[in-house]
């Protein structure tokens, strides 16, 4: 994956404790004044894929270069299924469940 | 002169005292006075106009105005700076149906009360393109203060303004609708000699609060300490709003936080609102904001990097040297913030004029917060205060329907800021 387009997941204790009942604790990179955030690679295809299904989202060109506005409970399912697979390859799957409910 | 506004001139409130605003109602629907109703943006201009917010403007401008303001930033006198044009627009057909006509006396109305009386003097029309290429600097119709331009109808009536019946202004923002005359009392009670503005639209991050910080001590200069005299007044820019923009409640809530939690203090923190649809005009709408506060009885003015702009429009010092080079012209000092920033090695929020570990800067993003917020995870104290943070979430509960930020059920649902009552 040469170029990513990242999901800015944020960590709270609770998101932090499953990463670490998870073994995966250390993917959680520091990113403001030590607030922790888990960055979920997406390719340019699985970007326009995700800012198709969820058309309040945003790819943020000019700042962060990652796809935000998300709302809360989708952030969820994709964090969940990171726990559950523990890894961060995970939008493939989370893209074909949501496109089966489409 | 004991309230002298932008432009030299006194601030006169064009507010018509209840009891003579009944009688002159009773008049004018006796006389079969012509009425027209007005949407929200010119309900709000109205009432910009009749308490000196706009001051020395006491009505909606005539074509000389609006031609000298567009060509000169200055209205028709020659010498008053003034960077928008604040255009009342009627299309052919309503001012056939309703046969307005030069000199008449017309009554505005808000969702079917009465709001003011306009005395016409001027009817014109304008180019359009003009308008837009010489206060936004493009005629591209994706510019939101462009495309609103555009949208105007095609004819524009000028002349004064008489607010006949206040607005009520509803719960949350009661406390913050404070006009110019009311505002430079406050300011003598808290004896502050200078005050400095902060132009908001957004809930306050740390970055935003020391933007604050950084313009009270710019602006607190050589005067002596021994009490305070030098205060921030958080003045927010209450207008149409965009789906995703922070709501209202929010905005004002959560600046006025910031003084109730103790990062600022009674002594130095005031939170208030203006009614105003953003236009985005960058340095011409700084040039605006500078008048505005102005008449707001406010000594200086912070501008950071591109106020007031929007995409990749103006450049980010574009206001900075518009403003500087009619700062002759203005009465208002203002004070050029640099972008603050969180250092981790200094471990603080600091600034880039300041701080040299440029490769470790944490530089604050408007997106980021908002994604923070939206995933309900509350920020690092150094980033959001933690009562910020609550006061935002608990706006979300109350008046967003779960979100801080603006939805069309919040547009459809919300609570006005402000009405216009039955008069009588």
């Amino acid at each position: 994956m040469a170029e990513t387009y990242p999901i800015n997941i944020w960590i709270n204790e609770e998101r932090f404790e499953k990463l670490q009942a998870a073994g995966l604790a250390g993917l959680a990179k520091e990113k403001m004044a030590g607030l922790k955030v888990l960055a979920i690679p997406n390719t340019a295809e699985q970007r326009d894929k995700i800012l198709k299904l969820f058309p309040m989202a945003k790819f943020d060109s000019a700042t962060t270069k990652s796809i935000e506005l998300l709302p809360r409970e989708v952030k969820d399912r994709i964090f969940d299924l990171v726990i559950k697979k523990k890894s961060l390859d995970v939008m493939d799957e989370f893209i074909k469940s949501q496109t089966k409910q489409k | 002169m004991e309230n002298v506004g932008h432009g030299g001139k006194e601030i006169v409130e064009r507010v018509m005292p209840k009891d003579a605003a009944i009688k002159r109602l009773k008049e004018l629907k006796a006389a079969k006075a012509k009425e027209l109703p007005v949407r929200l943006q010119i309900a709000t201009e109205v009432i910009d106009l009749a308490y000196g917010y706009f001051t020395p403007l006491e009505g909606f401008m005539t074509k000389a105005d609006v031609e000298s303001v567009c060509k000169n930033m200055r209205l028709a006198d020659g010498k008053t700076v003034w960077s928008i044009p604040i255009v009342f627009d009627i299309s052919e057909e309503e001012l056939k149906a309703k046969d307005i006509k030069v000199y008449d006396e017309v009554l505005l109305t808000y969702n079917g009360n009465p709001l003011a009386i306009f005395d016409i003097t001027d009817i014109f029309t304008y180019d359009k393109k003009e308008i837009a290429m010489m206060v936004y600097g493009t005629t591209e119709e994706k510019h939101p203060g462009v495309k609103r331009t555009y949208n105007y109808k095609d004819k524009f009536l000028g002349g004064k303004i008489t607010l006949l019946n206040p607005p009520k202004i509803n719960p949350v923002f009661e406390p913050f609708f404070i006009p110019p005359l009311e505002m430079r009392k406050r300011f003598k009670e808290k004896g502050w000699q200078r005050i400095v503005a902060h132009q908001t639209r957004n809930v306050p991050h740390t970055g935003h609060e020391w933007l604050m910080k950084g313009a009270w001590l710019q602006a607190y200069g050589e005067l002596p300490i021994e009490k305070p005299i030098v205060g921030v007044l958080v003045n927010a820019i209450i207008g149409e709003k965009r789906e995703g923009d922070y709501i209202d409640e929010a905005i004002i809530l959560s600046h006025d936080m910031l003084r109730k939690a103790g990062y600022f203090g009674d002594h130095n923190h005031m939170t208030s609102l203006t009614f105003w649809d953003m236009r985005y005009a960058g340095p011409r709408e700084a040039v605006f904001h500078a008048a505005l506060r102005t008449n707001l009885g406010l000594t200086h003015h912070m501008f950071g990097r591109d106020h007031a702009g929007v995409g990749t429009y103006y450049g980010p010092y574009d206001a900075h040297h518009l403003l500087m080079s009619v700062q002759k012209d203005l009465q208002i000092t203002p004070t050029f913030s640099m972008n603050w920033l969180f250092c981790p090695h200094c471990g603080e929020v600091t600034n880039e004029g300041i701080c040299n570990h440029k490769d470790e800067w944490q530089k604050y993003s408007g997106t980021l917060i908002r994604s923070i917020i939206i995933d309900g995870v509350k920020p690092p104290r150094l980033i959001m205060r933690p009562e910020v943070f609550d006061v935002v979430m608990e706006c979300a509960e109350k008046y967003g329907n779960g979100s801080p930020f603006v939805t069309k059920e919040y547009l459809e649902k919300r609570t006005p800021v402000f009405t216009i009552e039955p008069l009588g």
